[in-house]
């Protein structure tokens, strides 16, 4: 159990205040238009997005889950996180083409990029899709506060998840994204500054550099200091799997979990170079904590090596921190593990929300609501959605292997439709829509059924996505030739706004013919 | 010509070219080895001081290559947001084709 000084609580309490008032500061500025309630107006500088694309991925599962595969894999387990890397390509192409498109949402682009039913089917499933992900989401960090705040001060799990989870939503109720991003900005600085204050003097309290690399060298431990130590776990297939994946899955929209939060960042930069910059230096960020996180956890393992259960060994970077910091400044790394969590909390409220407002209730129940009445929904929704998150936190421990198979199942059969919506032309919404059913189906075979009777063996996660790629594509090219073209005035008009890269070669004429484009 | 284009147009730089891909290509490779370079140098290794300054290097390669085009290309379009923005809304009507 951790003991607070008084100078603790004070730091606990400013912190709270600061982020409360982000709410009632940013009150007006929300409630001006549905584009400031949800994308601040589209008028950020690039870093005010791009802390908040760090302070977003920066949760209070983030430092366990990296605990969990540092602690397994040593320095390689660094590569399990790196699937953030679609950043690097996404920031210079997807992330300029989405920007100009000027959707609000991935599901409003749809009906931006295809047309008729299967556009509107595409809207809706996608939207519906994402409000799940993200109550999901709310559930999975909010619960892991819930553990965080047992260890430390020995509190039941619902405790972590309700409180902070709803101090949280005051401010996003009220300010929409206006109070999110500003939220965030104090929130990411607090959370690298104590990130880096705690990480180095759990490293001091291990021994320094010098003393981890001594003490892991003594346990016959010293392959761990290798980034590139292959196991039978971590092989060279799985490390080029998870290269493609990050870095082609940057030409695609929606190839990663993480782009329907950064499309909302994206979107609200106030021009397609601050999108840019935002996206690809609040991801750097991201990288390089994980890297400062690894060696404060080797530090970790040097102290406790023999650490067996997950459960064990995955608060390990909190515990490091909690035992190494003096009194009072406990308080303050509190205050930043609260950052951590209501930086993730607000994001997964304010994007729920819209998805709920602008792609169900705006574009499909009233088309002709008025500003105030697209706030006042997109105040309840935010309510709704906290509410349902505490339902899936508490019984999330039942269903994490369900819900970490629809993670799956939403970036491995459909990673290649993903990209290709984006690059070529012809594809075309029936087959996309093709390839997300499939998928919904094949993947449990692939994953669950047919191992389970014996029919194949259990296949390593990098062989089944290979296989879901080459079976989907199996289905979704032959749908998308039985099925005609989108309707080509649809497509010149997303063409000559988006610019979209690929293959694009009929569209671009019809544009030039039209009169719209001048030929290269 | 030179090999990387610093003064662009506004057409010019509305087209994908080679710029973007030493782009992306320097912007990977900071990925790693900013990732890395931090790690190592943590642990006070010399190779990871290196690594690190290659990797903010590649960074500021990226951006030497990619922003005269981005700037050109981003005031363009900002002029044309205002239109694109009032169309949006018709745009994405439900259609009934």
């Amino acid at each position: 159990m951790v003991q607070f000084a008084l100078l603790d609580w004070i730091w606990m309490i400013l912190f709270l205040l600061l982020m409360i008032g982000c709410g009632a500061l940013f009150y007006r500025l929300g409630k001006r238009s549905e584009s400031d309630f949800f994308l601040a107006g589209r008028g950020l500088p690039w870093w005010l997005p791009a802390s908040s694309v760090y302070a977003t991925h920066t949760a209070t599962d983030t430092p366990m889950w990296v605990t969990g595969v540092i602690y397994k894999h040593g320095l390689a387990g660094i590569w399990y996180s790196f699937f953030s890397a679609w950043c690097a390509v996404s920031a210079f192409v997807s992330t300029r083409i989405f920007r100009r498109s000027l959707a609000y949402s991935q599901a409003e682009w749809q009906t931006l990029r295809f047309s008729g039913l299967g556009a509107e089917l595409l809207r809706g499933w996608v939207a519906g899709w994402q409000i799940f992900m993200n109550m999901f989401i709310l559930g999975w960090v909010g619960i892991a506060m819930g553990k965080v705040c047992h260890y430390a001060f020995g509190w039941p799990n619902w405790i972590g998840l309700i409180v902070f989870s709803s101090i949280c939503a005051f401010y996003v109720t009220t300010a929409g994204y206006w109070g999110v991003v500003m939220a965030d900005f104090q929130q990411g600085v607090i959370a690298f500054s104590a990130i880096l204050i705690a990480s180095i003097w759990g490293i001091i309290y291990a021994g320094g550099p010098s003393g981890i690399v001594a003490k892991l060298s003594e346990l016959g431990q010293s392959w761990r200091l290798n980034p590139f130590h292959f196991t039978d776990e971590f092989t060279p297939a799985w490390l080029i799997t998870m290269f493609i994946v990050a870095i082609i899955g940057g030409v695609g929209m929606g190839t990663s979990i993480d782009w329907y939060t950064e499309a909302q960042r994206i979107q609200s930069a106030k021009t397609v170079r601050d999108a840019s910059y935002s996206i690809w230096s609040g991801t750097a960020l991201v990288l390089m904590r994980n890297a400062i996180w690894a060696v404060a956890i080797l530090g970790f393992f040097v102290l406790y090596p023999n650490i067996i259960e997950t459960k064990d060994y995955e608060l390990g970077w909190f515990q490091l921190s909690f035992e190494a910091l003096p009194a009072g400044m406990i308080g303050f790394f509190f205050a930043a593990i609260l950052a951590i969590h209501i930086s993730t909390i607000s994001t997964q409220l304010n994007l729920g929300a819209m998805y709920f407002t602008r792609d169900l209730y705006h574009h499909y129940i009233n088309p002709k609501a008025s500003k105030e009445k697209l706030i006042r929904v997109g105040r309840i929704s935010t309510i709704l959605l906290l509410l349902g998150s505490f339902v899936y936190g508490l019984m999330m421990e039942d269903i994490t292997s369900w819900l970490i198979f629809a993670l799956w199942i939403m970036t491995a059969g459909i990673w290649l439709p993903n990209i290709l919506q984006v690059v070529w032309w012809r594809f075309n919404s029936w087959g996309y829509l093709a390839a997300w059913i499939a998928n919904l189906s094949i993947s449990w075979l692939i994953v669950w059924i047919l191992p389970e009777l014996g029919v194949i063996r259990q296949l390593k996660d990098f062989e089944q996505f290979w296989l879901l790629v080459a079976i989907m594509a199996l289905i979704y090219i032959p749908v998308t030739y039985l099925t005609p073209p989108e309707n080509m005035d649809k497509l010149v008009r997303y063409y000559v706004m988006s610019k979209p890269l690929g293959w694009w070669g009929p569209v671009r004429k019809e544009a030039e013919k039209r009169g719209l484009l001048q030929s290269k | 010509m030179s090999l990387i284009k610093r003064n662009w147009t506004a057409r010019e730089a509305d087209e994908w070219g080679k710029e973007d891909l030493i782009a992306c290509v320097f912007s990977v490779l900071a990925y790693i080895l900013l990732t890395i370079g931090v790690a190592l140098s943590l642990l006070l290794f010399p190779i990871g001081f290196i690594i690190l300054a290659a990797g903010i290097i590649a960074t500021i390669v990226m951006f030497w290559v990619i922003n005269p085009k981005l700037k050109v290309l981003s005031a363009d379009y900002e002029k044309k947001q205002k239109d694109y923005l009032v169309e949006l809304e018709k745009i994405v009507e439900w259609e009934e084709d």
